[in-house]
Formats: structure tokens, sequence, C-alpha cells
């Protein structure tokens, strides 16, 4: 049924060639210029594309055989120099129900901005990048400069730091409790495009405030001819996070890009003295997810509970990294990362917890579980541990890669729920961690929505349902 | 309480000696195509060989020094002599073996071991055989256990049939530089359906400064055969590097089982890079039990092929990193083959600023279908001074495969040293006896005496790490 592309095939890269070609100093001085920026950030975004240029793709050696970028073809998209960094109509913007404030932005520019009065009442600032350089540019300076809110070591990282053509910056003050989330929607996906942005949050001490990301799509899916394909698109992020002492932050993030879209993510928190952060990461679309999570356990007493679900299909590939660095004394982590894969889907999942010698009294648990259901699928986990000091409540990882469990099965079947069915009860309840985790009804029902849509997806074109034939 | 306990003595100046021995060849510092040459000049080999030692220089060369481990790029490679042959040809019994060659076998126990359990012995003394028994029971069993230089000569066509298919020289730059320079170490063969009642052993150690060993082990197991293969090495401690860079194969063919026993206590000095692996065919079994109390730098990860349905892999590696020691171990179990099995257990154990890293790579192809699979990993760390790594890979490509992965990393608990305390034993001999205990699922493997052995080691290796 499939005839060969008439069209030439593009040359085949190694897998870790760079899928994309815009990342140049002109590019780099373009944005500066367009944007007039101070000398500051031009400076920095000239310090961030020698860093990138200088940096290799893969900064852990143990991770170096599991890299594989040739999913992507980026090699004629390009970012928007200009864009519009204030909504024309905020006015308009209606906050929507449950939610404290929203930030809506896209390729070309920010859609909306709105945050609820008691909010700005009590001080709390959400703006763009922009406004920031006009309201608060020694502030924003300290935050840019050399890169803090992002490794160091790391290539698509310092592609973000100088290239970003948007940006989000929010702040809670201390002693500040939200009682509704933010929602920060990052839109793209239209093909050629190059999505680059960066948000930079701050809760001050004692505050509280959850955060709902969405990555989606920036317009309708777009058909092409038979034979042809739709030129991808990339949408390179970061989440950039600073928590006061005994500051409190929950973020959730639904990732649910168009299938031609490539993302790199980048998440950084340092977490202070008895600061608490929660991860929710629901991963489900784009062809290719690199994403990269730095926890950085600094103060004494802080925590972080990250919990990654990915549920794969296709020839999707996503390639997870999280690095957890306990510093401080008495600190807890507890890492969940779970994929369900159907068809030709991959995930790499890479977890390093490192427990520095000043970390006394750590407890950090790590588990990386898959569940491949489908025979061309392939799950590969690395559950790392580097240990400096061994006086710690608790350090230790567990991985498991298995079938659907037939004992669970027999049991919905004998409750009278038909297997299908069963099945999927079973791979959506494996997945349940993190949609119960999503601090907002709206989210978290558009969320199992989008997971019973794609196991739908899945049984329809066949795959799934290998362990029965 | 007034008894006074006896302290552990230090047993290592038993273990730490030089003979100064008159090698009667051996080539010159350094490894050139002409050294290459040389050696296998010095043996009187086919041609065929001698090419693929020059293919394998080649490929040496070309390879860059792994940089995912630390501190290989110090050893210098043109300082270690890579052939050293200390007596003219292979000893048939112990009588003929020169005296002062037999001294230092009498101080490390072989000929206890022989008479009390051991079927033969393979001793290696530098980079030669220079002694070898083999009962005559196995003799007309038809089991081949000789030198692999020996075996080259008397059993071409098996040797030509296996060698260097389970690790190809090209596999990494240390299986090449084996392939180049081999010398010595052990083959065995196993006849269809013999089962070889008692461990054969095989008594390594290094000799004379920078004297680099560069054994070449050859195990081919017939169907339905079944043999254990018992290796030990002790080494005199010099100040300056020693190199060992060891390959080691194992042919498990249709229904045999195989387990080789290794441990593995060089000097101080000893960088150990060692290939093993072996290819375990339907319904064979291979077990690797591997520990590493020795040496400065150890990178050994014994690997099992599982390449016919029903085959079973096990696995247990210890290491044990001292003082200036990093042991960087671990386990590969490849699985190519519907209903196999795996069992992986690694324990280690960090003090005085040592370290232990276990790396495993757990692996289901394609078509490997009904895999059963386990990895546990423990690791103790003895003070904060040390560390611990566990870097383990998973990677499955099949979508009915049970696979669980565990690991801890812990201290001694000071509960259990105080409840040991309380019953009369000293904080030394409790934490001795922890540590015994951590490591006994290793222990109970063993023989007996090597047990003993081993237990006495560890013993060794706690000394000064306790005020």
């Amino acid at each position: 049924m499939t005839v060969a592309s008439p069209r030439p095939r593009p040359a085949r890269r190694v897998a870790t060639d760079l899928p994309f070609s815009f990342a140049d100093r002109g590019l780099a001085k373009a944005l500066a210029a367009e944007r007039s920026e101070p000398d500051w950030l031009r400076a920095e975004r000239i310090a961030a594309l020698e860093a990138f240029e200088a940096l290799p793709l893969e900064p852990n050696q143990l991770y170096t055989t599991y890299l594989d970028l040739r999913n992507a073809e980026l090699m004629t998209a390009r970012p928007y120099l200009k864009t519009a960094s204030v909504p024309n109509a905020i006015a308009s913007t209606k906050l929507p129900d449950g939610v404290a404030g929203l930030i809506d932005l896209r390729e070309d520019g920010v859609a909306g901005l709105v945050l609820e009065p008691a909010a700005v009442a009590a001080g709390v600032i959400l703006e763009t990048f922009g406004q920031a350089l006009a309201r608060d540019p020694d502030g924003l300076r300290t935050q840019l400069e050399g890169g803090a809110g992002l490794p160091d070591d790391d290539k698509l990282a310092a592609l973000v730091r100088g290239f970003w053509s948007q940006g989000v910056r929010l702040q809670i003050p201390a002693g500040v409790r939200l009682e509704r989330p933010i929602v920060i929607r990052w839109a793209a996906g239209m093909p050629d495009r190059a999505l680059i942005g960066r948000t930079i949050i701050t809760v001050g001490d004692g505050a509280d405030a959850s955060i709902v990301e969405e990555l989606t799509a920036s317009g309708p899916a777009i058909a092409c001819a038979a034979g042809e394909t739709v030129p991808q698109a990339l949408l390179a992020g970061t989440l950039e996070v600073t928590l006061g002492r005994d500051a409190k932050l929950a973020v959730a993030s639904l990732q649910e890009l168009p299938a031609g879209t490539i993302a790199f993510q980048h998440r950084h928190a340092v977490i202070g003295e008895g600061a608490s952060l929660h991860w929710a990461l629901a991963q489900l679309g784009s062809r290719l997810v690199r994403s990269r999570v730095d926890n950085r356990l600094e103060g004494d007493r802080s925590s972080v509970e990250q919990v990654e679900i990915v549920f794969g299909g296709e020839d999707q590939l996503f390639d997870l990294t999280s690095y957890t660095r306990h510093i401080g004394r008495d600190t807890t982590g507890n890492l969940l990362s779970k994929g369900a894969l159907l068809d030709r889907a991959r995930s790499f999942m890479k977890g390093m917890i490192v427990i520095d010698r000043s970390a006394v009294g750590t407890d950090s648990f790590l588990g990386e579980f898959g569940m491949n259901l489908s025979k061309a699928t392939r799950s590969v986990a690395i559950p790392s541990l580097e240990i400096d000091q061994p006086d710690c409540r608790r350090a230790a990882h567990a991985s498991s890669v298995g079938p659907i469990d037939e004992s669970q099965l027999f049991y919905l079947e004998s409750r009278g729920i038909p297997p299908d069915e069963a099945r999927k009860f079973i791979v959506l309840g494996f997945l349940e961690p993190v949609v119960a985790r999503v601090p907002l009804a709206s989210a978290q029902d558009r969320l199992r929505v989008l997971l019973e849509a794609k196991w739908d997806a899945g049984i329809g074109a066949g795959a799934g349902n290998d362990a029965a034939a | 309480m007034t008894a006074t306990r006896e302290i552990v003595t230090d047993q290592r100046e038993q273990f730490a000696f030089h003979d100064d021995i008159a090698y009667l060849r051996e080539t010159k510092r350094g490894l050139t195509r002409a050294t290459v040459e040389e050696i296998s000049g010095f043996k009187e080999e086919p041609d065929w060989m001698l090419q693929y030692r020059l293919r394998a220089y080649e490929h040496f060369l070309k390879r860059p020094i792994p940089t995912w481990t630390d501190g290989l790029d110090k050893i210098d490679f043109d300082k270690i002599v890579y052939y050293r042959k200390p007596s003219e040809r292979e000893e048939k019994s112990w009588d003929d073996v020169p005296e002062q060659i037999k001294a230092t076998f009498e101080r490390l126990g072989i000929p206890e071991a022989e008479r009390k359990f051991l079927a033969g012995v393979g001793a290696q003394y530098d980079s030669e055989v220079v002694y070898h028994s083999v009962k005559e029971e196995l003799t007309k069993l038809g089991v081949v256990f000789m030198g692999t230089d020996q075996a080259l000569k008397e059993y071409p066509e098996i040797f030509r049939r296996h060698f260097g298919t389970v690790v190809p020289a090209e596999d990494n730059k240390f299986s090449a530089l084996n392939a180049a320079v081999w010398s010595g170490g052990s083959f065995v063969y196993v006849p269809k359906g013999v089962e070889v009642p008692l461990p054969l052993q095989a008594y390594f150690r290094i000799n004379g400064e920078n004297t680099g060993q560069f054994e070449r082990t050859l195990i081919v197991v017939d169907e339905g055969a079944k043999v254990h293969y018992i290796e030990g090495c002790t080494a005199p401690i010099y100040a300056t590097e020693s190199l060992h860079v060891a390959v080691v194969e194992v042919v498990a063919l249709p229904g045999s089982k195989v387990r080789y026993t290794t441990i593995q206590n060089w000097s101080n000095d000893v960088y150990n890079l060692v290939t093993k692996r072996a290819h375990a065919y339907e319904n064979s079994t291979v077990e690797w039990i591997d520990a590493n109390t020795g040496s400065r730098k150890t990178v050994k990860f014994p690997a099992i092929y599982l390449r016919g349905e029903g085959a079973t892999a096990d696995i247990i590696s210890v290491a044990v990193a001292g003082k200036g020691q990093h042991q960087d171990t671990g386990a590969k179990a490849v699985h190519l083959a519907p209903n196999t099995r795996s069992r992986i257990v690694s324990k280690s154990v960090s003090k005085d600023g040592g370290r232990a890293s276990y790396r495993g790579h757990l692996k289901v192809s394609p078509g490997a279908t009904n895999v059963v699979a386990s990895v546990r990993c423990d690791a103790l760390m003895l003070d904060d001074i040390s560390r611990s790594d566990t870097y383990p890979y998973i990677d499955i490509q099949e979508d009915d495969t049970s696979m669980t992965h565990e690991a801890t990393v812990g201290k001694v608990s000071a509960e259990q040293v105080f409840y040991l305390m309380s019953r009369g034993l000293t904080e030394n001999e409790a934490t001795n006896l922890i540590v015994q205990g951590f490591l006994e699922v290793f222990t109970k493997e063993l023989p007996m005496e090597y047990a003993i052995e081993f237990n006495r080691l560890v013993k060794l290796e706690m000394e000064g790490s306790l005020g």
C-alpha cells in the first residue's frame, strides 16, 4: 500500500549529528539587535553560543551510547526573529475557572497574559522577559547572566541560553500562598518553526504555589499530499526554578505536542532549606523528546518528588535524563519514572542520583519501570547511583520491565470485565500516579482523555494484543 | 574484660615476594610490530596466528583509550615487557619444575591444594605455563587441560574453530592488545557428556617488575559436559605500574554446564583489565563467580551471551576496594534466544578512600521471548571518604520479558556492631564478621579451601581500615 517517496531523501545523518542548523553567531546577534537588547544580554547570548559550540551533545559518558537524534529533521527550521513580547489585548484574556493566572505563548509572541487581582495585590509577578527588561533589568540580568539556572555542561541548555526568543518570569514573594495554580502554556508545532523559550520561577521563603505547564499545538494538524512529509517543528524550553526556605512548589506538565514536533526540555531546580518541590510530568506527544531534569537539594531538609510518565506509540522516542544531587543534610529524593510503549516506540530513562559527602542523612529512591506493550518497542533504563556519603537513611533504586501482569488481568476478567477493557485499566492504572498529581481538575481530565485516546488508537492499530495472541 | 584478643595479623608478606629469575627469553620494553613478530617467532606459531596477532596490533593502535572509566590514560605501554619466558618447556611433573620456582609455589600452597582436591594444576609463572599436571583419569576421560600455547600446537583444529570467536580482537582496545601479544593461559576441552568430577585450577601470579601478563584462556565444553574451572592469583608488590590484560573465552555447547571461579588479588599497583565472555548455547548453564580484592584498578565485566534457547546465566560479582583502589566491575547478560534466564548478584565493599563501581548491562534482543532476568546490587561503604557507584544498563526490546533490578547502598549498622561487641567481639572483629556475612553469597559458592582463603583475604583487606 505504501509507495516509495518520489522526493529525494535528505542526506542520512548519524545518531549524534545535530539535526538543526540555525544556531550561529548571526542569529544570536540578530535576536539581540531586533529586540534592542542591552550589551550585557548580547554578550550573554554570544557566551552561550560559544559554550554551545564547545560542548558535546551528551555530557555524560555513561549515556553516550543512548543518544539518537535521527528522528529529528530540522535543518530548515528557524525561530521568528521578531516576536510580540506584550499581548495586544490583555484585557480580553479571560481567566479560566480554577486558575490564579495564565500566560499563553506561541511561536510569534504572547497570546495572553492574565493574573487574578488577589495575586497581583499579594505581589505576585507574572511577566515576559520583555516586560522584565523594562521593569527590573538588574533582577533579570542576575538570573540570566552566566546561565546560572541551567546546567553548564549541556549543549542544548546552552542553545536555549543563546537563542531564546521568548521568556516567562514568575515571582512568588515570601509568605504568599496561592490557592489555585498558574497556567503556563507554550504552543508550538508550526512546520519549519523553532520556538525557543525560557521560564524562570522564583518562590520566596515560606511561599506555596502550583504551576500547570501545558505544551500543546499552536494550530490545527497540517495535512499533506501523499508522499510528502510535513516539515518538523521545534520547541526548546526550560523551567528554571529556585525555592527559598520552606517554600513549596508543585509543577505539573502535560506534553501533548503534535506528532511532527521535536522537543528539547530542561528543568532545573535549586531547592532551599526545608523547601519541597513536586514534579508531575506527563509525556505523550512529539516525535522526539530529549529532556533533562536537574534537582539540586542544596538546603538542609529539602525534598523533591518527581513522578514522570511516558505513553509512547508509533515511532516516538523519549530520551529522558534526570539528575538529583543531594548536598544538604537530611534531604529527601523520591523519583519515579514509568513508561508504557506501543507500536515501535522507544524510551531511554537515564536517572542519576549523586549523594555528596556533605549530604548526611539522605533518603533517596529512584524507580524506573517499563511496560512494553508491543514487540517492536524498546525500553532502556539506566538508574545510576554515585555515593560519597554512606551515612544515609536510604540510598536505593529499583527497576523492572514486564508485560501486563497476567494475575491482574485474570482478576479483572473474573469480575466480568472484558479482556481488552481490563488491559486498558491496567495500563492506565500504571500511568495514574502522574494524573492524580495534576493540581487542576480540567487539566487532570484532559490528561485522562489523552491517555485513553492514545490507548484506543494503539489498540486500533493492532498493538497491545501480542500478549493475548 | 581482661583477655587480650589475638589481633588479625597482616599476612600480606606471605604473598609479596619476588624471586630473581633468570628469564630465558624476553622482549624489549614497549610494543612495536617487531615485538609481535618476535613473540610469535619465539613460539614457532603457524602463520595464521602471526597474521591474527598483527591485525590485532593494528587495531590496538587505532582504538582510543576508553574514557568512560578514569585513569587508564596513566598506563605507559612503552614501559611494559610484553613477553618473558622463564623456562624452556612445559614441565610434565612437579619434580621437573626448577627449584626456585617450586619454592615460590610452595609458599603459595599449590602442592597441598593439588593433593587435597584439585584435579589439575596449570600454574602460570610470568608469561609461560611452567607446570602442568592433569590427573590420569582426566586424560582417560579425554579432557584436555593444558597451556594455551601448547593447545595451539597439539589441538590446532578445535583451537582454531573457537579461538577469538567469543571475544574478537576488535572487541575493545584491550582485547586487541591481548590478541596481539597473548602468551600462556589455559586451554580446556571437555568432550561430549563428560563430567569433570573435581575443579580444574590455574594459579597465576605476576613476578618481575613491569612484567605484563597477557594470558589467554579458552574453555570449550562439549554437549552435555560439565566442568568447574578455578583461577586465583597473587602477586608481589612493586612501586611501579604493572599491567594485566587477559581474555577469557568460554564456549558452552548445548546442554553443558560451566562454572568459572576467580579470586583476583593482584598487588595494588596492577592495572587489571580483563575481557571475559561466554557463549551459552541451548539449555546450557554458565556461571561466573568473580571476586576482586586486589589491583590498583580492575575493569572487568564477566559477560554471558545467551545464544541458545533455554540457556541459563548466573553471575556473582564481588569487589572490595581499599585505599587507592578502584574496582570497576560488574556483569553483562545478553539475551539473544527465547526462554533464557539470567541472574546477576553483585556485592561491593569500599573503604579507606577506595571506589567500588558496579557497571552492568542487561539486554534482551528482539526475538528473545519469554526471558526472565534479575539484577541485584548491594554496596557497603565503611567510611565517608570512600565512594560507591552503580551504573546498570537495562535494555529491553521484547514485550514479554520479566526483568527486575534492585540496588541498595549502605553502611555497617552501628546496632549490629554494638550487638556483636556486647557479645565480646572487638570492633574490628565485629565489622569483619558483618563484612564477611555481607559477602557470603559469594563465599558459599566456593570450594571450602577457597572460602577459607577468601575470608582471610577479606580480613587482610580490612586490616588497617579500623582503628
